[in-house]
């Protein structure tokens, strides 16, 4: 109605989020996906020497038929890895440090939320930082907080570190091309292609929080989305002093916030539609937490995706990685690597 | 507290928010507006003309007044059926003609021209009638052709009548009574307007008649299939209208004591407006005698107040084509959004700190941790049960529980594998008690507490209690019955949950928060039911204590148990045994040991706890997000405590995983076991107490052994 902006002063903005349809049409195709590992919590995936290597809390390992060989032990929790194209393993850890074939390497001042690591094709190293305020594992502080100080570095073959952009809403996946890098911001649930020092939005609106990007073989990509958007967080975000005081008083497993996996305790917040009622936990209601991989065309529009209901298990995809026809699936908070024909 | 909680607390505690919705809820609310342009244009008016208010100008309108009333009156109850009559113009002044030429013309006595009078009036309205119910035309149309051939009529008769009328000597004191005395200070025909009015308005509200009338403009398909017979009562609400624009017509002519060319020009026009901006629908079904009144107020008034300010005749009109014009926008608009609003606006929260509680987590070491013993439990009429809110064994161990559709299904023993339906009560059965002579006694949601005799007959005991001076929803009526114990002198005590959702909506109470539960006692030797507590947070489980001297209830969402005292010292108080629990308790009940058992529907969540005390967020939330969304306190994991008369926790029983007993509304200790009912569940559970006496039964430790 033509009042609504007026009227909207008085009783607040509606609170939408984009419907899961067309491409994003709602499916059960990760809970009937074969379990590949049922690693616990893995996290980055990548490809080295013919393997597919995962991090796991502390620890890279290298997943092969069944088969867990530890390649990497760490003092905190692995938060990015990437694969150098000369085979060295990149990686970056939740103390804010950063090591590439074990040594550690020097970071730019600010830099110690390391949410993901992405080789290009010329071997520059492209590194997202999530939040100046925050270490990766405190995302959903920074989330609640609003916080938009993010930002995207490289580093030419050869040269130091460069920032290429600032003032994100916590990048969390990059897809690097020839000429610039494609970036999932969480935040503001969209995609931006960051090319000669432009910042150009190429997927907006996304029902859910973007996390690690991977190339398709056809062309195109694999996006995570690690979690997703609904209306009563939306809320939440917009409820400064419900929001400060539940950051305050609050355990923060317990916010009205999104979550890698849910209802695993009675002190979690409950919305109407999730009472299970008859014996019956609906696929449909609101949930903090949800599995989501969005399979993107050339053109970075989706045209894709496989589902983990509300009252499924395979959760909080944070990572996917496509090899040989085969798409490895990291569901951190379904606890299992999946593995499907890509 | 900080100052800024402290001050939401005032402002959503002091300010009665609620008071919008319950008024929204009011069907007399649709008069709000009509009364407050009855009061502009009066008070306006009143001040504009100088004189307005003095009796003797007052008399001469309220004579008008009352004339129009009637055709107002008649006019609306054929809107109220769903039709429209232009004609009541050319009826008026017929009528007027009819007396005048019985009177005038044949000298016949002033009775004889009321007759002939409301005779044409009936006739016409006949006409109208038998086209427009019966032939099914359409009312404007054939309206309009009764207005148009009556008002021909009504001239030809003028103007070869008219002078006989002038010149006739005809007198009767009777005739110059109707016209220009008066009873009591007040004209005949203001009398006459006041006792249609009466007698309609009882008729529409209160018989059946009226109702039929109702039921056909609010959906003539729907009168159809319930029986009415549409095309009669159609037929008689044009009856009813010729005829009070007839006895109208009587009292004109009494009055001017004689028929000119302008008698009822324009009538039906003035008569409509009023109709329609006293707030009656035009599209029928939804309206009132005195919304007529109110309109007929009004429009007189407005017109006459403006003849006598010295606007002409096309200003009048104008005003009168404004006038309706803003009434029917008014009327669309309001029909259309009014239920927007008030869902909108009924959820009204309160501010609400809950006392910090103790974790009920397991491993934490406090006597609330919960575990997983409830997955154990085997099932009972899983897959065939919806809804058993609570659970009950008779003397002969056959199991008894309530269904969401509303029926009292027994299990038989031993093995509780075959089942039947032991009565439809309607509703949503909950609460369940055995008296002393095998009744079963149930707490039925949305209805009342109602009887079960063991030849299954179904009788209601309660449906309301006194109602309390300061509500305006209707809070005599039981809402929310939800749980009752027997005491040996055979009174029946019941708990309310809550005067502001219907039973299933339960759950939005807690969104709100607001105190409105109720202890109530049912009293078999007189019938009635008095309420004994008020103002709390969802009354919920009643258990008498096992020396029968109190009554043990819980308040659910404030997480508390209490005492009510019945005997002793503390008679008709209430104190609080248990409070700050980590759930939200549900029933109670005797258990073997002398201790009692208690349901946890659902667990406490801190940012639930919260929100509790940012009732702004509660009331943004329920506006602005679809019910769905809504935050709620976490009922998809609940429990059974067991707890001692000294308000000690001595054991607790949950299912983590939510499987098999997600919410426990409900348990029943027998013979060793306990059964255990959830509002939300497919099934019942049995699970077999470690330790309890296996010969135990509720119905032994209330009434003894048989």
């Amino acid at each position: 109605m033509r009042l609504d902006p007026l009227l909207d002063l008085f009783r607040g903005r509606a609170i939408t989020i984009p419907p899961l349809d067309g491409a994003l049409r709602p499916n059960t195709a990760l809970d009937a996906a074969p379990v590949f590992d049922g690693l616990a919590a893995p996290d980055n995936l990548s490809w080295l020497d013919g393997r597919l290597v995962c991090s796991s809390g502390a620890t890279v390992l290298a997943l092969q038929a069944g088969q867990r060989l530890p390649l990497a032990e760490f003092p905190a929790e692995v938060t990015a890895l990437s694969v150098s194209p000369a085979g060295a393993l990149v990686v970056a850890t939740d103390d804010g440090r950063l090591s590439e074939g074990g040594q550690a390497v020097p970071l730019p001042g600010g830099v110690a939320c390391i949410t993901a690591l992405a080789h290009g094709p010329d071997g520059t190293l492209w590194l997202a930082n999530g939040s100046r305020h925050h270490p990766a594992s405190g995302w959903v502080a920074d989330l609640m907080e609003r916080g938009a100080s993010g930002a995207v570095w490289r580093r030419r073959p050869g040269a130091g570190w460069e920032q290429v952009a600032g003032g994100l809403a916590w990048p969390n996946g990059l897809l690097p091309g020839t000429a610039g890098c494609i970036v999932s911001e969480a935040w503001r649930h969209r995609l931006i292609r960051l090319e000669s020092g432009r910042l150009d939005p190429v997927l907006l609106h996304l029902p859910g929080y973007p996390a690690r990007l991977c190339p398709a073989a056809e062309g195109g990509a694999w996006l995570a989305v690690f979690a997703p958007r609904t209306r009563l967080i939306e809320f939440v975000l917009q409820e400064t002093r419900y929001r400060h005081d539940m950051m305050a008083e609050v355990p923060r497993d317990y916010w009205i916030a999104p979550a890698l996996a849910s209802g695993r305790s009675f002190l979690e917040p409950l919305q109407c539609g999730g009472i299970r009622t008859m014996g019956v936990h609906k696929a449909w209601s609101p949930s903090r937490s949800y599995g989501l991989v969005v399979r993107l065309g050339p053109d970075m529009a989706p045209v894709a995706s496989l589902h983990s209901r509300a009252n499924g298990q395979r959760h909080g995809v944070t990572s996917v990685h496509e090899t040989d026809g085969r798409l490895y699936i990291a569901a951190k908070g379904g606890d299992a690597v999946l593995e499907v024909t890509a | 507290m900080h100052f800024r909680e402290r001050l939401q607390a005032w402002r959503y505690n002091l300010i009665p928010d609620h008071v919008i919705g319950e008024l929204l809820q009011k069907r007399w609310i649709d008069n709000a507006i009509p009364f407050l342009a009855l009061v502009i244009v009066v008070a306006g008016f009143g001040s504009a003309i100088p004189g307005f208010f003095n009796p003797a100008s007052l008399q001469d309108s309220t004579r008008q007044l009352g004339e129009f009333t009637l055709v107002v009156i008649g006019l609306t109850v054929v809107m109220l059926g769903g039709g429209i009559d232009l004609s009541v113009g050319s009826i008026f002044a017929l009528g007027c003609f009819a007396a005048v030429a019985c009177f005038f013309l044949f000298h016949l006595p002033t009775g004889v021209a009321f007759l002939a009078a409301l005779g044409v009036g009936v006739l016409f309205g006949a006409a109208n009638g038998y086209l427009v119910g019966y032939l099914r035309l359409r009312a404007f149309i054939t309206t309009l052709v009764t207005f148009i051939i009556g008002r021909a009529i009504y001239d030809i008769l003028v103007v070869s009548f008219g002078a006989r009328v002038q010149l006739s000597d005809a007198q009767s004191d009777l005739w110059d009574f109707i016209g220009d005395g008066t009873l009591l200070g007040m004209s005949v025909s203001v009398l006459a307007a006041l006792a249609l009015a009466v007698v309609t308005h009882v008729v529409l509200t209160r018989a059946r008649p009226g109702w039929h009338v109702l039921a056909v403009g609010g959906s003539r398909r729907s009168a159809h299939n319930a029986g009415i017979r549409v095309r009669r009562t159609v037929f008689l609400t044009y009856v009813f209208s010729g005829a009070c624009a007839g006895a109208a017509g009587f009292l004109i002519a009494t009055r001017l004591s004689g028929a000119g060319p302008g008698t009822g020009q324009g009538l039906e026009i003035l008569a409509l407006t009023a109709a329609v901006v006293g707030g009656n629908s035009l599209g029928g079904g939804r309206g009132s005698v005195v919304k007529g009144i109110m309109g007929a107020v009004i429009v007189l008034v407005m017109t006459n107040g403006l003849i006598r300010l010295g606007y002409g005749t096309g200003t009048n009109q104008m005003v009168l084509g404004l006038l309706l014009a803003a009434a029917v926008t008014i009327d669309i608009r309001w029909l259309k959004n009014r239920h927007k609003v008030l869902n909108e606006v009924y959820v009204a929260p309160v501010y609400l700190r809950m006392g910090e509680t103790q974790s009920a987590a397991p491993g934490s070491g406090t006597p609330y941790a919960l575990n997983n013993r409830l997955a154990e439990a085997e099932a009972i009429g899983l897959g065939d049960l919806e809804g058993p809110e609570d659970v009950i064994l008779d003397r002969d161990d056959h199991l008894y529980c309530g269904t969401r559709h509303g029926e009292i299904v027994r299990f038989f023993a031993p093995d509780y594998t075959r089942s039947e339906v032991f009565a439809h009560v309607g509703g949503f059965p909950l609460g369940l008690a055995f008296d002393r002579a095998g009744n079963l006694l149930s707490c039925v949601g949305a209805m009342g507490l109602y009887r079960i005799s063991p030849d299954r007959r179904v009788t209601r005991l309660s449906a309301e209690t006194r109602r309390s001076w300061t509500s305006i929803q209707d809070d005599a009526r039981l809402r929310d019955p939800n749980d009752l114990d027997i005491a040996p002198d055979g009174k029946v005590y019941f708990t309310d949950s809550t005067k502001r959702y219907d039973a299933h909506d339960w759950a939005l109470d807690s969104i709100e928060n607001r105190a409105t539960g109720r202890l109530l006692v049912y009293d078999p030797a007189t019938g009635r039911t008095r309420t004994l507590l008020d103002g709390y947070r969802y009354t919920n489980g009643v258990t008498l204590a096992h020396d029968n001297r109190s009554v043990l209830f819980c308040e659910s969402w404030a997480c508390r148990i209490h005492r009510y005292w019945l005997d002793g010292p503390k008679a008709g108080t209430a104190e609080c045994l248990i409070r700050d629990m980590p759930g939200y308790p549900d029933n109670i009940n005797r258990a073997s040991d002398g201790t009692y058992w208690m349901a946890w529907l659902g667990m406490r969540t801190p940012s639930f706890d919260l929100s509790l005390r940012h009732p702004g967020m509660r009331r943004r939330m329920a506006r602005r997000l679809p019910q769905d969304e809504w935050l709620f306190p976490n009922i998809n994991t609940g429990g059974v405590v067991k707890f001692n008369d000294r308000g000690e926790i001595l054991q607790t029983f949950g299912d983590l995983t939510g499987t098999a007993h997600p919410m426990v509304t409900s348990m029943r200790e027998h013979k060793g076991y306990l059964y255990i009912g959830g509002i939300l569940n497919n099934r019942i559970g049995r699970y077999r107490i470690e330790g309890a006496d296996p010969t135990w039964t509720a119905n032994d430790a209330y009434w003894g052994r048989p």
